[in-house]
């Protein structure tokens, strides 16, 4: 390794040179990167529940609505009628907006005096508490509109926006929220919908990416102030951190890739971690740095490299795996985010080793920070402590492994309470107006979410309009289906206009395919055949069935996109289920299955990187043993404070392997190296701990600190993401110093035994 | 002498006000001419309607019509009957279309063995789900626009007057479906060759072709459209009405515009 210290120092211009040339190229490619918040976008392009909702898009055009819901004591009064009416108007001239509907634009189609109706939910404004009554009966016998966009109790109506297909929802909501702002009023009016989830969730990426990078930066130069109390050591490993955070993010569009709510994390990922390297440089550089030492600055430049190389590229291979894993998930943003941030360590890694040494030994010597003796006296209470555990491990090994194991055990209790949630409404804390706006919608209005069923075949036969028909009203018999369109309910309604009660057709699906035809044909006479369009293809030869759903429970979605494709699964009339409910409900589970897999392969790639580094067995399992109590420690805690697993959450593990690993390769590392020393174990021990239990300590607190930004995130799963890292890195560290120790010093493991005999 | 020059002075200034008129037509008067120019006492006939929807398929149906004017032109009845597709055949559609009032319409279906008015308020809807609208069909009311004379242009080499119509209100324009309209009035038979709506927006909607237009009462000078086609410029659509055969007689019996006559088969 001398031969390439040299070269550093040799070559130290072009190198670098060469690092800020490559980070200004690929930082200036950030100017190209896109936003992408839409959720089925996280769902790869073959996944079936991807690829119906699409279908149904085909087919039937768009199926995204945005909705205005205007809420008040009685919506029937006249001005408030009116408002709706003007709304409902001029929502119909914005472009992009392919169907009205709303009280004004939905029909009524009814029987009278032997004349078939068609009119529109609402013809006249009532002018009088008479006319007002009537309208209100009216409306509860038409069951196109009665309790999907007016609430059954007459408080909220809602004014629907259908969009034609690939609207940008970044022109369209703020289209509405003019519209509303224009035509101002007494009544509560909320936007709602998923565009507008999508358009806030795009907002608020936003935002955070605005925010969180300058506090997360704040935090990392603060707490490298306090360590290092040098400008050099603030500033080195500041530019490493923001030359790969530069690089990660510049690698985005150059992929060809997007920014999801999830690659949120990325910049603060690379903050709390590639710091790390830099941070032991400097520290090693401190070290060397004393006044008795009479070295020149290129020489502590090469001593930073040959001390630190291999420990440092060590834990950086092992932060890369723990991030690769996330390949394991399905889930779009997750594998990105997994090769982002490992292109993103690569080049802290890199820039750590060699363009850190090379500026130092392009600086003149710095005034030395430390002294001579051990005289540090702000790690005075740390050094304390850890001479307390030193202490507390050797006299009482077997304790701290039975409380360890104790403690795990109970926090296990919490994994049977997890509970996944992929609807990104959970995104937003309880009181954000989007929130409130499905809240509305699902209990008043019929719900936010939906399922759709496509059928197939010569939909005006008698036998599959039948099918249509009865499907619908057995899904209208659940609870949590809220409202239902198709176009067998349009057949019915207007079997009840051209029907007698007392007649044999009224109210029923005729069992005449010609009587269907001409049904359809009587509506493209008599009332608007694009109404149609929405519910069944020009040949006639597609139909959807829709059926809103309004809980935002993703496990009570899951089981009904479950009951509904156990109930069609090989039905040859019917072509497809799709829609947002299903994409959520695979979400959820592509989510859990990411989750175990990854798991499983960070721990064991893991577990084998340490088999060959300590060149034992062994030591790969016993370095499993304290990640796998965090790990059951951290889902227990999802599990007991209620933290849903989400895409975010999900990743949480793989990384925290990668990270947390870290701690015990130190521990284990300078462990032998006493060991090697004859240093007996309870001494090689406290020895260990003294020394490099300081730098693990500093390590992990870096970490966290680096971290906790993400508790500023306006994403609730982000921040809970913060949250748990903080915890589980904390319960690494501990295991690292507590759990590890007693450990070997009650196993005895061979690798750790000095192998020389004197 | 000076007595016969007087009085030919006096006839000449009889009839130049009408020779200047008859060059100096206001737009209102051409489009009114244009409307008198399609309205025929009575006609017989068989079309065909294709509507195409931009995506490969479409649809036909062949329908049997007989229509009549009543009340001085005020009224025109009128009954279709559909030939095809089998599975319509037999419906039928009887309207009494009238000036100044709602129109009457009521239709059969022999599935059903049912007749029922119909009464919508939804005029600017299509007609039979093509991108012909009702009224497009049947004239509408020349007091609810306001007509302006854009200048002459030939269409497929006939000299026609450009003609811009334009609702009163927005009510009558979204009763119509569009915010303007502009129409292509050959000079020589006062009947449409061309015309371009606009939606409520202002944007270009649909574009209305005649490809054939057929003399069928000589002496008055009425015409029939015979070949028409609309497409709509925004999402790609078009529907064709072709005539088939038809026959001008003035003297269509009065009982086919009876629900009696409607119903049978």
């Amino acid at each position: 390794m001398k031969t390439l210290a040299d070269k550093i120092i040799q070559f130290r211009w072009p190198i670098i040179l060469g690092f800020v040339a490559v980070t200004i190229i690929l930082g200036l490619q950030l100017r190209f990167v896109e936003i992408d918040p839409d959720m089925k976008s996280q769902l790869p392009e073959d996944i079936v529940s991807r690829i119906n909702t699409e279908k149904i898009d085909e087919l039937f055009g768009g199926t995204d609505m945005l909705m205005v819901l205007v809420k008040t004591d009685d919506v029937l009064k006249a001005e408030t009628l009116k408002r709706v009416k003007k709304i409902s108007k001029e929502m119909n001239r914005i472009k992009g907006v392919d169907k009205v509907l709303s009280l004004f634009e939905l029909k009524s189609i009814k029987g009278e005096e032997g004349a078939m109706i068609v009119d529109p939910a609402v013809r006249r404004i009532p002018r009088n508490d008479e006319q007002r009554e009537q309208l209100r009966e009216e409306i509860k016998a038409n069951d196109i509109v009665y309790g999907s966009v007016i609430s059954t109790d007459f408080t909220i109506t809602a004014i629907i926006a259908v969009l034609k297909t690939d609207v940008p929802d970044v022109y369209i909501v703020p289209q509405i929220e003019k519209l509303v702002r224009n035509n101002p009023g007494k009544e509560e009016t909320i936007i709602g919908g998923l565009p507008y989830i999508r358009g806030s969730v795009s907002r608020n990426i936003q935002g955070d990416l605005r925010r969180l990078m300058p506090v997360g930066i704040l935090i990392m130069l603060l707490f490298l102030f306090i360590c290092f109390k040098q400008l050099r050591g603030v500033l080195l490993p500041f530019f490493v951190v923001m030359m790969s955070i530069l690089v990660a993010m510049g690698m985005i569009p150059l992929l060809g890739w997007k920014i999801y709510v999830i690659t949120i994390i990325l910049p603060v990922f690379l903050i709390a971690v590639a710091n790390d390297y830099g941070i032991h440089m400097i520290a090693k550089y401190q070290e060397d740095n004393i006044p008795s030492n009479r070295y020149s600055k290129d020489d502590l430049a090469r001593r930073m490299f040959t001390g630190l190389s291999k420990p440092v590229l060590l834990t950086g291979l092992t932060t890369i795996s723990g991030m690769l894993c996330l390949l394991g998930h399905v889930i779009v943003g997750a594998k990105q985010l997994g090769i982002l941030a490992s292109i993103g360590i690569v080049y802290a890694l890199a820039a750590s080793l060699f363009f850190i040494p090379a500026v130092i030994s392009l600086l003149p010597r710095a005034m030395p920070v430390m002294q001579d003796t051990d005289n540090r006296s702000k790690k005075h209470i740390l050094e304390r402590l850890l001479w307390f555990f030193g202490e507390l491990v050797s006299t009482k090994p077997k304790t701290v492994i039975v409380t360890a194991l104790i403690f795990s055990a109970l926090s296990a209790i919490g994994i049977f309470f997890v509970i996944v949630d992929t609807d990104p409404n959970s995104y937003f804390p309880d009181d954000h107006p989007v929130v409130h706006a499905t809240d509305l919608i699902n209990d008043n209005l019929g719900g936010s979410n939906n399922i759709s069923v496509v059928f197939q075949g010569d939909i005006k036969q008698p036998r599959i309009m039948t099918k249509i028909d009865t499907l619908e009203s057995r899904l209208r018999t659940w609870p949590e289906v809220g409202n239902t369109t198709s176009i067998a309910r349009i057949i019915r309604q207007m079997s009840r206009a051209l029907n007698d009660p007392d007649e044999l057709g009224y109210n029923r699906i005729p069992d005449s395919r010609n009587a269907i035809a001409q049904y359809f044909e009587l509506y493209s006479m008599s009332g608007d055949a694009e109404d149609f369009e929405k519910l069944v293809d020009f040949p006639y030869e597609h139909a959807l069935l829709t059926a809103r759903l309004n809980t935002t429970s993703t496990t009570k979605l899951s089981k009904i996109v479950q009951r509904t494709d156990d109930m069609l699964k090989d039905d040859p009339d019917i072509l497809l289920v799709g829609g947002f409910g299903v994409v959520i409900s695979d979400m959820a589970r592509l989510v859990v299955n990411g989750q175990i897999l990854s798991l499983f392969m960070a721990t064991i790639i893991v577990a084998i990187l340490l088999m060959i580094l300590f060149r034992s067995f062994v030591a790969g399992l016993i370095s499993a043993i304290p990640l796998t109590l965090s790990m059951t420690i951290l889902f227990g805690l999802m599990g007991l404070f209620h933290i849903e697993l989400n895409v975010a959450t999900a990743m949480l593990s793989s990384i925290m392997i990668g990270v947390g690993i870290d701690y015990t390769i130190h521990f284990l590392w300078r462990y032998r190296e006493e060991r090697q020393m004859w240093l007996e174990p309870i001494d090689a021990t406290k020895k260990t701990l003294t020394t490099t239990g300081r730098g693990i300590v500093f390590n992990a607190f870096s970490v966290i600190i680096g971290f906790i930004a993400l508790l500023f995130s306006s994403f609730a799963p982000v921040k809970f993401f913060g949250f748990l890292v903080i915890v589980t890195i904390f319960a690494c560290l501990i295991g690292a110093l507590v759990l590890i120790p007693s450990l070997c010093l009650v196993l005895r493991p061979k690798f750790l035994e000095p192998k020389t005999k004197m | 002498m000076k007595q016969l020059a007087l009085s030919f002075l006096l006839l000449c200034l009889l009839f130049f006000p009408t020779l200047l008129a008859q060059e100096n037509l206001t737009a209102y008067e051409i489009v009114e001419k244009s409307f008198d120019a399609v309205e025929l006492a009575g006609t017989e006939a068989t079309s065909t309607m294709t509507i195409f929807d931009g995506k490969g398929h479409q649809r036909v149906r062949q329908v049997a019509q007989v229509s009549k004017l009543y009340d001085d032109g005020d009224t025109e009845k009128k009954l279709i009957r559909f030939l095809s597709p089998a599975d319509v055949k037999g419906t039928g559609f009887l309207s009494f279309d009238y000036e100044d009032k709602d129109d009457d319409m009521w239709l059969y279906m022999p599935a059903l063995r049912k007749t029922r008015r119909i009464v919508s308020s939804e005029k600017s809807k299509s007609f039979m789900g093509s991108e012909f609208s009702y009224s497009d069909i049947t004239p509408p009311t020349l007091s609810d626009f306001a007509f302006t004379l854009l200048g002459e242009e030939d269409v497929n080499g006939i000299p026609c007057w450009k003609i811009e119509m334009v609702p009163n209100d927005d009510d009558i324009a979204d009763e119509n479906g569009f915010s303007k309209k502009i129409s292509w009035i050959a000079k020589t038979d006062f009947v449409v060759r061309k015309s371009v709506y606009y939606d409520v927006d202002g944007e270009l909607h649909k574009e209305l072709t005649v490809h054939e237009i057929r003399e069928l009462d000589p002496q008055n000078h009425k015409y029939r459209l015979i070949h028409l086609e609309m497409e709509n410029k925004q999402n790609g659509r078009r529907s064709v009405l072709k005539v088939d055969s038809i026959v001008f007689n003035p003297d269509v019996k009065d009982e086919y515009f009876t629900t009696r006559y409607l119903e049978r088969e």
